[in-house]
């Protein structure tokens, strides 16, 4: 009982006693405010820079300089005042933010900077690092990690480490001869026995057991790994297809891991490696080997993408799959189901054939693989259901898109159904005739107009897809690839889904929001602020979207796939200047958000990679910082002058106002409802004394409810602050906090409430009642009903729930705090009518409808 | 018809390349050049309809390439872009008879529109 009600207090912030050293509350709301002006003109930094780096302008490096030189100040101001704020509870992110911010600087003046590391898993892998871990890992890493998409767990073992293996056993000067006279085979041979016969140096062998470790924690059991060369070079201008050596289901034992690494390195130095990089006009030895150890799926099919078809014809694709692994295929010994796809919004299986696929290669058990006759019930039969394929397409058109060249795409499918990439590099395709007829006009009449002219273009573009209405974050879940995203509020959980949605349409929003800025980096065609369309557009409706740079906005009924296309062909020539690519990249370490759900365990600093994200953590931090110590409020009336509302409902709330807050003239100790000033208090208290909401009239409790609320009685309330009992208010012109304790439970809404909507959030949080816990539980079910249709993020645990939204426009917010308040009087009683289970659905359609009746 | 001849002189070769790109998408036939010095010497061998130069660079600068120009050809018209919006240059470039002024970033859509423009007035 005793922790019960311990946890009870702590959630409630009770039993926690004020520390010597927290700051006033004035002063955390001063610092909070600095924070969150900071961030602003952080957030305005970040949009001026995609939108000059976006494609439609001339930039030249100074620009960069400039911007980024008053961006990384302004930060360094927030981070300043937020450690103040959270009197450096965040130790950690002032250190992020100096290596995110040496990162940045070291890019935009051209200064190099090698790690030195010889390991890297491939979470802290980015596009930019290709020369130290090859471009393979490289390419793997950035699919998992920017385009969300299932790679494998894996690590790569750097050139760096390559370095060292390859000075440690003095193999340079062997080397080195290749260069004179020609490398021969005898020279080629004798570098390959001693690669194979080398010692791994002790940091690099060390580095590797505990990657190893590591791994196989994460496996949770044993898990093999594929051993795979990625040279410095590979994948990227030229594909070294099939050049080095690949070594499958390696045992996860520390030497057969170096035996394979080994391998790898050795095939560097194989006759025809050596004879392709001559061609190429690589000198002999020069290139450098990383090494990736990728876990091994245990597939049920395997295969390859060619994202456009190697005849030229850039509009369709081909996809190959057989049976288990995908080896058989790459080296063309099988027969595989064969798929020519029509790419767009929507793929089409053109033709397909079937494969006698007699034989399939499988993990051996005990490490390797075995080619093994392909069981009676699978021979012959497509290894891959259409929908299978078109999802296969749907993930080869979106690499193609990102590394802007045809893709040679090697995947498996795992028991689970899911796709994983194993490898994507380029491929050479014939140059299509048609491909550069950027001149073709326009296609005309692309269907009925549903919305036109409307909202904010975020990001210009064309995309089509079916529309898919998302009314809470937890909707992300079942989001289908290649939709479009239609939401009354702009929101940065959309990150979530950002590589696959064609377009996003809101509601409501602002081109520099959290989300805006991703859409930017995302090149998302974007439009906020559309009025209605979440009303105009139905779900499953399926339309295109179409946003200029001029502002101008349409969508069209139906999928137009040649404006779509014809739009792609024009918009993508920017990207193609390599120039261009490079000096926007610096963009990767500013504007995208990692830091998605601050429910999350990993909602720290240490997961920051860009400067959005400290950004995103400090804005989320402050407003907890603030709703955490304008709950000590009480403590404030002491030493503050209370001010009671004069109320129609006996509702007993106190207000501290700690500046335009109220209006009352001086020496009065009431405040009627028209002498609140507050926005968000007088939006929430008109909402309480909504006609019929406030039910004055006592509910009977039930025995059990009885019983209940005498146990939970004195215990809540004991304690040693005397004013515990009074419903204080904290409030300012744009800012409240409001707790509320009705009976047995409590009521904490937090709000910012400015004119910047940026600014805004609304917070909501509701524990306890007096009744039993299934009971109350019901009353926290019909909130979360009731909250979620309202399209807060919610999180709830017992009688406890906590509401958030943020990124709300002004007047939005009013109306969300009208209902908020209404909500809170309509509940106030309400857990002892909830009877049953179907009771939480009636009050909640009630609610939602005005009807307040019990 | 051949197509109308633009020249791009910026020390920094983004702007080149991505000018180069949106220019060409707009069938013109661009050339780029990273310094003045060889931007001259082509000059002297090829008329060019526009050209557009970076007002601040090593050695040869904006100013002097305007000269040559007029000297040259006296009815090209030269597009001036500058990394600072620095009033001063902007007055003297534009006292020097160029045809548009812009500080940098230079939104690519306004830079076709003034080349546009050029184009039509030297047509006249």
């Amino acid at each position: 009982m005793k922790d019960i009600v311990g946890h009870l207090k702590s959630l409630l912030g009770l039993s926690r006693k004020l520390h010597g050293g927290s700051l006033p509350f004035t002063e955390v709301f001063r610092r909070f405010r600095d924070v969150l002006d900071n961030n602003n003109r952080a957030l305005e930094i970040i949009t001026d820079m995609g939108e000059k780096l976006g494609g439609d302008y001339l930039f030249d490096v100074n620009y960069i300089r400039d911007a980024y030189s008053r961006l990384s100040g302004v930060v360094a101001g927030a981070v300043h005042n937020f450690d103040i704020l959270t009197r450096g509870r965040y130790g950690q992110l002032p250190k992020v933010f100096e290596r995110i911010d040496s990162r940045v600087t070291g890019m935009i003046y051209d200064v190099a900077s090698v790690s030195g590391e010889r390991v890297f898993f491939y979470e802290d892998i980015s596009w930019d690092m290709a020369r130290e871990v090859g471009g393979k890992n490289s390419a793997l890493a950035e699919m998992m990690n920017y385009l969300k998409l299932n790679v494998p767990g894996a690590f790569a073992i750097t050139t760096h480490a390559f370095d060292e293996f390859m000075e440690h056993n003095r193999l340079n000067a062997v080397v080195e001869e290749l260069r004179h006279g020609g490398p021969d085979e005898a020279k080629l041979a004798r570098i390959r026995d001693l690669i194979m016969q080398a010692e791994i140096p002790a940091g690099l062998d060390a580095d590797i057991d505990a990657a190893l470790e590591k791994m196989k924690e994460r496996c949770g059991g044993p898990c093999f790994l594929a051993v795979r060369s990625s040279g410095e070079e590979e994948d990227g201008e030229f594909s070294f297809a099939g050049q080095f050596e690949t070594v499958l289901n390696v045992t996860p034992e520390g030497e057969e891991l170096k035996a394979a690494y080994r391998k790898v390195l050795a095939s560097l130095f194989s006759a025809k490696a050596a004879a392709y990089q001559r061609r190429l006009g690589y000198e002999p030895g020069k290139m450098k080997m990383a090494v990736g150890c990728v876990v091994m799926v245990d597939a049920v099919s395997s295969g390859v993408v060619y994202s456009s078809s190697p005849d030229g014809d850039r509009g369709t694709l081909i996809v190959n799959a057989t049976w288990g692994l995908g080896e058989s295929i790459v080296e063309g010994r099988t027969d595989s189901d064969f798929y020519r796809v029509r790419k767009g919004a929507e793929p089409e299986i053109l033709s397909e054939q079937a494969g006698s696929k007699q034989f399939m290669i499988v993990n051996r058990t005990g490490g390797g693989t075995e080619r093994i006759a392909t069981p009676a019930d699978r021979a012959g039969r497509p290894c891959l259901t259409p929908e299978q394929v078109k999802e296969l397409a749907g993930v080869a058109m979106l690499i193609e898109k990102h590394f802007r060249k045809p893709q040679d795409i090697e995947w498996a499918i795992d028991s689970g159904g899911r796709i994983f990439i194993l490898q994507a590099r380029p491929l050479r395709i014939q140059e299509e005739a048609t491909a550069r007829t950027v001149h073709a006009p326009r296609p005309e009449r692309p269907g009925p107009v549903l919305i036109k002219d409307r909202g904010v273009v975020v990001q210009k573009g064309t995309g089509g897809g079916t529309v898919f209405i998302v009314r809470n974050p937890g909707e992300l879940e079942h989001f289908p690839k290649g939709s479009v995203l239609v939401a009354k509020h702009d929101s940065s959980d959309f990150v979530r889904v950002m590589p696959f949605v064609s377009a996003i349409i809101t509601d409501t929003g602002t081109p520099t929001s959290h989300m805006s800025s991703l859409c930017r980096e995302f090149r998302v065609p974007t439009i906020v602020n559309a009025g209605d369309a979440t009303v105009t557009l139905k779900q499953g409706q399926k339309v295109t979207v179409h946003a200029t740079g001029e502002g101008s906005v349409e969508v069209y009924e139906g999928i137009n796939r040649d404006l779509i296309e014809h739009e792609e062909r024009v918009s993508m020539k920017m990207e193609d200047v390599y120039e261009y690519r490079k000096k926007r990249f610096v963009l990767r370490y500013i504007s995208p958000l990692n830091l998605v759900d601050p429910l999350l365990d990993d909602f720290v600093p240490e997961r920051c990679k860009t400067i959005h994200d400290i950004l995103r953590f400090m804005h989320e931090k402050s407003v907890a910082e603030l709703v955490d110590s304008a709950r000590y409020g009480t403590s404030m009336l002491k030493k503050q002058a209370a001010i009671k509302l004069d109320l129609p409902i006996p509702a007993g709330i106190i207000v501290i106002d700690i500046g335009g807050g109220l209006s009352v003239p001086p020496g009065r100790e009431k405040a009627t409802l028209e002498q609140i000033t507050s926005v968000p208090l007088r939006a929430i208290v008109k909402g309480m004394m909504h006609p019929g909401v406030w039910h004055s009239h006592a509910v009977s409790l039930k025995v059990n409810d009885f019983l209940s609320s005498m146990m939970r009685m004195s215990d809540i309330t004991a304690g040693d602050n005397e004013y515990v009992g009074y419903n204080v208010a904290v409030a300012s012109g744009e800012y409240m906090n409001l707790s509320l304790r009705f009976g047995y439970h409590f009521n904490m809404i937090d709000c910012y409430c400015s004119e910047n909507t940026r600014n805004n959030h609304l917070y909501f949080r509701f524990v306890g009642g007096a009744t039993d816990i299934v009971k109350r539980s019901r009353r926290i079910e019909l909130l979360a009903a009731i909250l979620r249709e309202y399209g807060f993020n919610i999180k709830s645990k017992g009688d406890l729930i906590i509401a958030r939204l943020a990124n709300i426009s002004r007047e939005e917010l009013a109306g969300l705090l009208d209902q908020t308040g209404r909500l809170i009087a309509f509940t106030r009683q309400l857990d002892a009518v909830l009877n049953d289970d179907s009771d939480v659905e009636l009050y909640s359609r009630n609610f939602i409808e005005g009807n307040y009746e019990f | 018809m051949d197509k109308y001849r633009i020249m791009v002189i910026d020390d920094e070769k983004i702007v080149c390349d991505m000018a180069k790109m949106s220019l060409e998408q707009e069938g013109y036939e661009v050339e780029t050049f990273l310094n003045a010095e060889p931007a001259l010497k082509r000059l002297a061998e090829q008329k060019f309809d526009i050209v557009v130069t970076d007002y601040k660079m090593k050695g040869i600068d904006g100013m002097e390439v305007l000269r040559t120009v007029r000297k040259l050809y006296p009815e090209t018209r030269v597009i001036m872009i500058t990394a600072f919006a620095n009033l001063d240059a902007a007055i003297e470039a534009l006292r020097s008879d160029v045809h548009d002024f812009f500080p940098k970033p230079v939104k690519i859509k306004e830079l076709k529109a003034s080349i546009q423009r050029a184009l039509e007035e030297e047509n006249r």
